[in-house]
């Protein structure tokens, strides 16, 4: 019997190993038509269900039409993003209310003017409900001032 | 997600139809494969078929050059969980005989067995087209007659080609088991096929 060395039993165990498998290969070719479409529509059915990869990738410059813009991918935006992307809307909110607040006290303040002017005055605030007075007012508006005041 | 992609995102991951070019060229012998272990054309196909959902599913997102690794072991466990299924595993898988010496070798030549030709390049006549179909049927009963990780190891390092760490990482073992099992594996279908006859 000739002696070999543990690699060449290994190197001939493969060669024969890969012999018998390739046979095998043959079996493949000859599988009944029922079979192969089932697997070709287990194909199709597992592709339509692929993973679609969501990576957070860095800007790029995305050229569309004549023109190219530099965005985001927004697909992988965290919880952070996402609020720091709301941020304007919310500074233009309270910007607005603001502005609101503001212009609401300076038409108080200006009503608050005329009562205390009203209050002030020589004339009492009741003498704005009699009728003839009230008839004086509607005449004096109508005369043109001659220097001399007629009192009611 | 938007249609326009960084270059770097699209030429590292598997496209979809990468996906399908690969679940094509693989699935005949993920077939095969299968049958070869569990014996049933409907269980085979329910086999693959979860192996390629779950392929799909959870790594369809992978590089190109991953896939045939991850389908393997995918193939290998979803076989595995079959025969859990089937409450045959206790009479598969856990066999002594599966993991016994081979030691009782004594009078197998390796060289006279396993130096034979390679592939003739002869053209084929209707007679040698019968001959080698009763050739593979027999290769493939004997090839189905082998313990189940013997068989396993087999096909994964000489039918689907990986190397002995590749088969070590998708049988989920190490790669002296491997050798082993395979070492095993050849000898025995030497022995069988030489007995009836057959030189592949």
């Amino acid at each position: 019997m000739t002696t070999i060395s543990p690699n060449q039993t290994d190197c001939l165990q493969d060669r024969y190993g890969r012999r018998v498998a390739a046979r095998l290969t043959d079996s493949t070719d000859t599988l009944p038509h029922d079979i192969t479409e089932r697997l070709r529509a287990a194909r199709v059915r597992a592709v339509s269900h692929r993973k679609i990869a969501r990576v957070q990738s860095a800007p790029a410059i995305q050229v569309s039409g004549g023109g190219a813009t530099l965005g985001f991918d927004t697909e992988g935006l965290n919880l952070w993003s996402r609020l720091a992307s709301a941020l304007p809307i919310v500074a233009l909110v309270i910007g607005l209310a603001g502005i609101a607040q503001y212009q609401g006290d300076d038409r108080a303040q200006e009503l608050a003017d005329v009562d205390a002017a009203l209050l002030v005055d020589d004339l009492p605030p009741a003498a704005y409900t009699d009728a003839g007075f009230a008839q004086y007012l509607k005449i004096a508006s109508l005369t043109p001032v001659t220097g001399s005041h007629q009192q009611p | 997600m938007s249609p326009e992609k960084s270059p770097t995102t699209e030429t590292s991951l598997a496209t979809e139809k990468e996906l399908s070019d690969f679940l094509r060229g693989v699935e005949r012998k993920a077939f095969k494969r299968s049958l070869y272990h569990v014996r049933d054309d409907e269980a085979a196909l329910d086999i693959v078929q979860d192996s390629m959902m779950k392929l799909a599913e959870h790594y369809g997102d992978k590089p190109p050059e991953e896939l045939p690794l991850l389908f393997q072991r995918i193939l290998s466990n979803t076989t595995l969980d079959w025969f859990r299924r089937q409450k045959t595993r206790q009479a598969l898988f856990s066999n002594a005989s599966d993991f016994e010496s081979a030691d009782d070798d004594g009078d197998f030549d390796i060289l006279e067995t396993f130096s034979g030709p390679e592939g003739s390049t002869a053209t084929e006549s209707a007679e040698d087209h019968v001959r080698r179909r009763q050739v593979l049927i027999e290769i493939e009963k004997e090839v189905q007659a082998l313990p189940a990780r013997q068989r396993e190891a087999f096909l994964l390092r000489y039918w689907d080609e990986l190397d002995v760490a590749e088969t070590a990482a998708a049988m989920g073992c190490s790669e002296g088991s491997v050798k082993t099992h395979c070492s095993r594996a050849v000898q025995a279908l030497g022995k069988a096929l030489q007995a009836k006859g057959i030189k592949p």
